[in-house]
């Protein structure tokens, strides 16, 4: 592109995105080095190598039942949200009916509520339900990780319908009718040709959805009663010194392990993509 | 294939089968989705709404339904009238800045030839893919009284201990810096998306009609790129207005921020009426923007077209 930028400006813009890189990756390194330090200070002078804060972790009972809440909720909100996300795409994409893009507004408005003041109003939902209940029934629902993943499948919701609907556009309608003509019915076509065309962008959305879910604080802060998830709990340790080596130690574990599957996702997402395109086009020659 | 099931059907089962024809209907399957949503996102922010004029209440008050609190939070005699426009500022100067970085790189990255630039993108976001907490908390670390920077610079003997640098931390300076941290990789994708899409040929028309590369920028690219920042600008804008996390772990009392007021409000004040009036502002703002801003923000529009 020699319109678009000189030998001396393309050189420029290169220097920017490495210390750009550099800027976003620098602050997460440090913090992996220090976790290995042998201080209970996070502060130089480096002490020497130790693994005792990972050791440490393991061992903190408090930390593990957090960890083992957020895996709950995380599985939980991801799975419901993604299906609620597939029947949504399906008729945003393969129906037509009236008001379809209010339809569409409303799926995807809570990707810009603020996270704050959703998860006060599910607070404040869940107190006026269990006023309400209490009353009249003397039911008291409470809060806790129900709560966590009712405010989840929310936020969850949009990124799944915007992962699985350009996926299913690119699924070839003819494939569908195909199925129908042969004999399958409405459900059998859906189940045996559009769902297993449809797994890579569900896939991702499961790992969008989870993730998401496992690293959400504001709206788990107001609606999780005494049920910390891991969010929760990390938030609560990082105003107190002593028990932040260990806490570095299970973000890093957490982090490394995001990373990973973030870009296997990508990866495995462009693989499918690609065998899509190919089998159409072998379809169309054949 | 399976042929069997259609040579084995019988009269009922046919009959069956058109009614199957039409399973699920539309609305059979739009409901589970649009009720969750109705239920657990639309209801709770009405009844926010009615506690913020008191036709709800935390605690039974004898008071009826009065609009005393948005009158008082709108006139400007409440401090949290102030408060919110110090926030816009704070969020502006973030939103400012991390296009200003993201631009560049989406640049450079729409330069980029082949498969090399995808990978060079997925570097700039998979940050962003990460534990937001800890992104805060590597920054807490590095500029903390005890922390990377100052036991670095007294270990270097450049100061005393006793005297560590303090607008580090605990200032608007740093919840800036955290927050424009935090959101730079996330800006990157649509700058780079509006700037890949642009005709090349009309940049290529402005060099061969004698434009320098400098005016062919400001006088074509530039222009043509801005409904991306504009995307960009208000995808940041949204999120750091409502911002009470990053505050509350680096901003110390100078970088209190209106998030703060108002998670206070409901968790330590239980003033759930002056707590909802601000919630309901901030949805209201929210709304405004994306009515002026929509348009640009191309959110894929979800097979509506």
């Amino acid at each position: 592109m020699q319109a678009a930028a000189s030998t001396n400006g393309r050189r420029s813009l290169v220097a920017f995105y490495w210390l750009l890189v550099v800027f976003l990756y620098a602050p997460i390194l440090l913090l992996m080095i220090f976790s290995f330090n042998d201080s209970r200070d996070v502060a130089f002078p480096f002490r020497g190598f130790t693994l005792r804060w990972y050791h440490a972790f393991l061992t903190n009972p408090n930390l593990l039942a957090a960890l083992r809440r957020s895996a709950i909720v995380a599985t939980a909100s991801s799975a419901i949200a993604v299906a609620l996300g597939v029947l949504a795409s399906f008729v945003l994409v393969r129906r037509r009916f009236v008001a379809k893009s209010a339809v569409s507004g409303l799926l995807l408005s809570p990707l810009v509520i603020p996270y704050l003041v959703f998860g006060i109003a599910l607070l404040i939902l869940f107190r006026a339900v269990d006023t309400f209940l209490t009353n009249t029934m003397g039911i008291y629902i409470g809060l806790g990780m129900h709560a966590i993943v009712i405010g989840h499948v929310v936020v969850s919701l949009p990124y799944a319908i915007l992962t699985i609907v350009p996926r299913l556009e690119l699924i070839d309608i003819a494939l569908e009718e195909a199925g129908r003509d042969l004999g399958a019915n409405a459900r059998q076509t859906f189940r045996r040709i559009t769902l297993p065309l449809l797994t890579p962008a569900v896939v991702s959305a499961l790992l969008i959805a989870f993730t998401l879910s496992f690293d959400e604080y504001a709206i788990a802060s107001f609606v999780a009663g005494d049920a910390a998830t891991y969010p929760i709990y990390l938030y609560s340790q990082l105003r107190i010194r002593a028990g932040l080596p260990q806490m570095i130690a299970i973000s890093v574990l957490v982090l490394v392990g995001s990373m990973v599957l973030v870009v296997a996702t990508e990866v495995g997402r462009r693989r499918a993509e690609r065998q899509l395109a190919v089998e159409e086009t072998e379809g169309l020659l054949g | 294939m399976s042929t069997g099931q259609a040579t084995a059907s019988s009269n009922g089962r046919e009959a069956r089968r058109r009614h199957l024809r039409t399973w699920p209907g539309t609305v059979g399957l739009l409901s589970p989705p649009l009720l969750w949503l109705i239920l657990f996102f639309l209801i709770p922010i009405v009844i926010v709404a009615a506690y913020s004029v008191g036709a709800l209440s935390l605690f039974p008050t004898t008071q009826g339904v009065s609009f005393f609190d948005w009158k008082h939070f709108l006139s400007g005699d409440s401090i949290y009238i102030g408060l919110f426009w110090k926030s816009v500022r704070m969020s502006l100067t973030v939103s400012v800045i991390v296009v200003l970085l993201a631009y560049p790189v989406g640049y450079f990255l729409a330069l980029v030839s082949g498969k090399r630039k995808y990978v060079l993108l997925l570097l700039i976001i998979v940050p962003f893919l990460t534990s937001y907490l800890l992104r805060v908390l590597a920054w807490k670390v590095i500029l903390g009284s005890e922390g990377i920077i100052n036991t670095a610079v007294v270990t270097l003997g450049l100061r005393d201990a006793d005297h560590p640098v303090q607008w580090l931390i605990y200032s608007q300076f740093t919840v800036i810096l955290v927050l424009a941290y935090v959101w730079v990789p996330f800006v990157a994708l649509p700058i780079f998306v509006t700037l890949e899409n642009l005709d090349r040929s009309i940049l290529e028309a402005a060099g061969d009609l004698g434009a320098s590369r400098w005016r062919t920028f400001w006088r074509v690219t530039f222009p043509m790129s801005l409904p991306g920042v504009g995307a960009a600008f208000v995808f940041v804008f949204i999120p750091t207005i409502g911002e009470f996390v990053t505050p509350s772990l680096v901003g110390g009392t100078s970088g209190f921020m209106y998030g703060n007021a108002i998670s206070d409000l409901f968790t330590q004040g239980l003033d759930w009426q002056t707590g909802s009036v601000l919630s309901l502002f901030l949805v209201v703002v929210v709304l405004v923007l994306m009515a002026i801003f929509g348009r640009f923000v191309q959110v894929r529009s979800a097979g509506a077209g």
